[in-house]
């Protein structure tokens, strides 16, 4: 099987490789996108849109901001995944997206592993269209339905938690105030949440009511990360930049601006010329309309709306070759193992040669 | 190729050395003066400095902990007014690795120490410090916390077993020694302990504070660890909290022990606001006790992030923070607090522990037993190191500082009355020879034939933090990577650590312990140096036999 391709023909890897330093090299507004990839390719894509002035996103960006931005406006309490298995006594569950985001959550967090399973009470709140996977499960009580209520629900159930009086909500009252007392009754108790799923004023009223019960009990967040190894992409960048994701090296050093440097924007509004778009766990196409140069390095060349000028097959982190990743399990940067070793040149590898194949001096 | 350091003022306290002098550079490596001294290449460093790369002990610099605390603030920067004409303007300061290297090395580091690393999280550490330009680096990792210890001092097992689980993780995490923070009170404080001193009982474990940091450093001096337990104490930042400092040097007794940032212990209940310092009293102490060394974590002010595994005194001080936010994570051990704080000259209680700080510097008598820090950045960033070393050079510039400081605050300290100013030579001993003595790393630290050429020259100025801020010239392994205040040269160094050999029986025991406890393989905590992505990143340090 062909390795490259240019416009949708095969090609050897040294053209592609030439062919994308080429189109990147020239190019006056380069972003590096998607991102979608393990550490090590993480390290070589930032350092390549660094050196480019170009700007850097993932394809998750928008979920990881949504937590993001509650925690740098307000803060927040988190904890580990294994924290949550081991110590909580009460489990409460926010909303859908939590199985799509960790199908191992009901194997590693709905049982206790001591056996002491009489003492972990789990409460899903609002599940929505999670509510099969809910009543699947017949130890977990479900209050609320429509994710729709979160923020009200939340918003009453803190006030109730601090012994304010609250409004009308979906919930009887009775319900809201015996849910409330189960709360501050928890001695670890882990809220656990998919920010996908909700906006940042949700998020922000959990981890508001988070905190508060931390006034006389203790009680946490687990904050589940989104997929495509996007919390460990931002990690690479935290530490790389200083900053998360959508950062932008235009000015020759690292600065950002969740909106300056939103890929998306950048592309439909003609700012960027060029998108070296990385998408190797699985082909996830750009989400952008505008037509622009693309360089895709992703594990086929198809599911593309059209063939990129440049795309390059690349092996699947801890699939194809050893990696690291962000586990679900740990909630920690870790060493995959490849399950298949295959031959394929890796992200950070093929990264590598066409930073290895740029001009000397670039245009800005 | 013969690299000659020529008529500098050669200030190498390891080797009782202060003269003009020449320094010798081949393969990396300090060399005795060749016969004939032709040189492929000569520096002129007549009127300057030399002195060996200056080494950090306690500075908190990669990991997951800094990196959660540079998401929480996208507005912090080091502070710095580098402004070389000619040059990117990359000295927007950003907190990140790249910068952390440069500016450290601008300043003729050559060796940081990363002082808390929870094993689960050692991986991430790694990455980060490998990421660091220029300088070499090691963890300690921190115990202390964690389940698995606490249970085998419940179950009163052998002080064998503990040092097997100590050498296990130090092997895992490639750690360079052992730290504990706060010991016994992040695990209490998810037992909804607020308050939590040395003879305090970890709920469920039936052990005191005491009794893990006994054991940790039986096991660490035991083991042959050059690095003696590097002890965070209770009661961090709390009023009166200097009874807790004093007991913790006494439960030394007489084995090494190292305490850290012992400025934010040095605090007393004395004074119209029942505030004040009691360093006078400590340093009196850690005079007398031979064994013991400390670090000082110097405040200076302006805005700072407090990044600490000790979650508990973080959850405490959540309501000083400004601005107004916070991040508190319940780890698998330890955790961690990440609070911003901003020091204020105006302040009472910040110009008490910014005179603290300094009172410990000046009343202390050895300054190979007193290392300089500031915990970055929990009492001020790295980057006001040159402005702590002109204090304590200068009486004249403390008094212009305090006359600008609240007068009550300097009333509740001795500042006032301290006259001493460090010398070069003290400097030289308390930032090049001791740490390198305290962390087993003999070639460095000093400018002896044989040691790696880690070099820093500076410029005397009537100005001695520019000095200090912008060095000379500075060598990292025999090359020249900074000039003039400003980097030349990049390369990348590598982390240190010790390897203990642990016995196959320990690591089959936490194979079992981590598939029980956390239905997991322990293999998600290891560093394989093939994760690392640059060649060669470590090096081993051998442990005392």
């Amino acid at each position: 099987m062909a390795e490259a391709w240019i416009r949708g023909d095969p090609v050897t890897l040294q053209a592609a490789i030439v062919e994308a330093a080429r189109l990147l090299g020239t190019s006056r507004m380069p972003v590096v996108a998607g991102l979608g990839t393990d550490v090590a390719g993480a390290r070589a894509a930032i350092a390549l849109a660094e050196r480019l002035r170009g700007t850097i996103d993932h394809m998750h960006s928008e979920a990881l901001l949504r937590d993001l931005d509650v925690m740098r406006e307000a803060g927040m309490m988190i904890t580990t995944p294994n924290e949550a298995r081991l110590r909580a006594d009460l489990l409460l569950l926010i909303g859908p997206g939590l199985i799509e985001g960790w199908p191992d959550l009901p194997a590693r967090l709905f049982a206790k592993p001591d056996g002491g399973d009489a003492t972990r009470r789990i409460v899903w709140l609002c599940p929505g269209t999670a509510a099969k996977a809910a009543n699947a499960h017949q130890k977990i009580l479900i209050i609320g339905d429509d994710p729709a209520d979160l923020a009200v629900v939340l918003a009453a159930l803190r006030a109730r938690c601090a012994g304010r009086p609250a409004g009308n909500t979906p919930l009887e009252a009775q319900e809201l105030d015996a849910l409330a007392a189960e709360l501050a009754k928890a001695h670890f108790g882990v809220a656990v949440w998919s920010s996908a799923e909700h906006d940042g004023l949700t998020i922000e009223m959990l981890c508001g009511l988070v905190k508060d019960l931390n006034a006389a009990t203790r009680f946490s967040g687990l904050p589940l990360a989104p997929p495509d190894n996007a919390a460990a992409v931002q990690q690479v960048s935290g530490w790389m930049t200083g900053f998360p994701l959508r950062t932008g090296f235009g000015r020759g050093y690292p600065e950002h601006d969740p909106w300056r440097f939103d890929a998306v924007r950048l592309v439909d509004s003609g700012e960027a010329d060029c998108a070296l778009w990385i998408s190797a766990g699985r082909v996830v196409p750009p989400s952008w309309t505008r037509d622009v140069p693309l360089i895709a390095l992703a594990p086929q060349p198809d599911g593309f709306p059209q063939p990129p000028e440049v795309a390059i097959a690349v092996g699947r982190p801890g699939i194809d070759h050893d990696a690291v990743e962000h586990l679900a399990a740990t909630g920690t940067l870790a060493p995959v193992s490849a399950r298949n070793p295959a031959n394929t040149i890796s992200v950070a590898d093929a990264v590598g040669r066409i930073a290895a194949a740029l001009p000397a001096a670039l245009p800005c | 190729m013969l690299t000659r350091l020529a008529g500098g003022r050669v200030i190498d306290p390891a080797n009782g050395r202060d003269a003009i002098a020449d320094v010798y550079i081949r393969d990396g490596r300090i060399v005795e003066a060749p016969p004939g001294g032709s040189a492929n290449e000569t520096h002129d460093v007549t009127g300057k400095i030399v002195m060996a790369g200056a080494i950090d002990i306690h500075s908190h610099i990669a990991g997951n902990n800094e990196t959660l605390g540079r998401l929480l603030l996208p507005e912090q920067r080091y502070p710095t007014d580098l402004s070389h004409p000619g040059h990117r303007p990359q000295p927007k300061g950003a907190w990140n690795t790249s910068e952390t290297g440069r500016l450290y090395a601008n300043m003729g580091f050559t060796t940081v120490v990363e002082p808390a690393v929870l094993p689960h999280n050692a991986l991430q550490a790694h990455l980060e410090l490998a990421d660091i330009p220029i300088i070499d680096k090691a963890a300690l990792i921190v115990l202390g916390n964690d389940d698995f210890l606490l249970t085998l001092l419940r179950q009163r097992e052998s002080a064998d077993a503990v040092r097997g689980y100590v050498a296990w993780t130090l092997a895992t995490s490639r750690g360079l020694g052992i730290k504990v923070i706060n010991a016994g009170g992040a695990a209490a404080f998810k037992d909804n302990v607020r308050s939590f001193s040395l003879d305090d009982e970890v709920p469920g474990y039936g052990i005191s504070s005491r009794a893990i940091v006994k054991a940790l450093q039986h096991a660490v001096h035991e083991l042959g660890l050059p690095h003696p337990l590097h002890v965070h104490c209770n009661n961090l930042g709390l009023a009166g909290n200097v009874e807790t400092a004093l007991a913790t040097i006494e439960a030394a007794e007489g084995l090494p022990l190292h305490l850290a940032h012992l400025q934010f212990y040095s605090y007393g209940k004395e004074g119209p606001r029942g505030f004040s310092s009691a360093a006078a009293r400590l340093a009196e102490a850690v005079n007398a006790a031979k064994s013991v060394t400390i670090d000082v974590g110097q405040v200076m002010f302006g805005q700072t992030v407090t990044i600490s595994c000790d979650v508990l005194r973080q959850f405490n001080a959540r309501k000083q923070a400004r601005p107004k936010k916070y991040v508190i994570f319940d780890g698998d051990s330890n955790g961690a607090g990440i609070v911003p704080y901003d020091y204020r000259s105006n302040d009472f209680h910040n110009a008490v522990q910014w005179a603290v700080g300094l009172e410990l510097f000046l009343l202390t008598n050895d300054p190979w037993r007193v290392f300089f820090t500031t915990d970055h950045p929990n009492g001020a960033p790295f980057t006001t190191y040159p402005d702590i070393l002109a204090l304590l050079m200068d009486r004249e510039l403390r008094a212009q500082w305090m006359a600008t400081m609240p007068k009550e605050a300097m009333d509740v300290t001795t500042l006032p009355s301290i006259a001493r100013e460090y010398t070069l030579p003290e400097i030289a001993t308390m930032t090049r020879a001791a740490p390198a003595k305290l962390l087993g790393l003999k070639d460095r630290g000093h400018l002896k034939p044989g040691a790696v050429a880690d070099i820093a020259v500076y410029a005397p100025d009537g100005d001695k933090a520019k000095m200090f801020r912008e060095a000379a010239l500075v060598f990292k392994n025999g090359a020249l990577v900074v000039r003039d205040g400003a980097v030349v040269a990049q390369s990348f160094g590598r982390a240190f650590n010790v390897r203990p050999e642990p016995e196959r029986a320990i690591a089959r025991r936490m194979r079992d312990y981590y598939d029980q406890r956390y239905g997991l393989s322990p293999d998600f905590m290891s560093v394989p140096e093939a994760a690392i992505g640059r060649p060669d990143p470590f090096e081993r340090v051998p442990c005392n036999t």
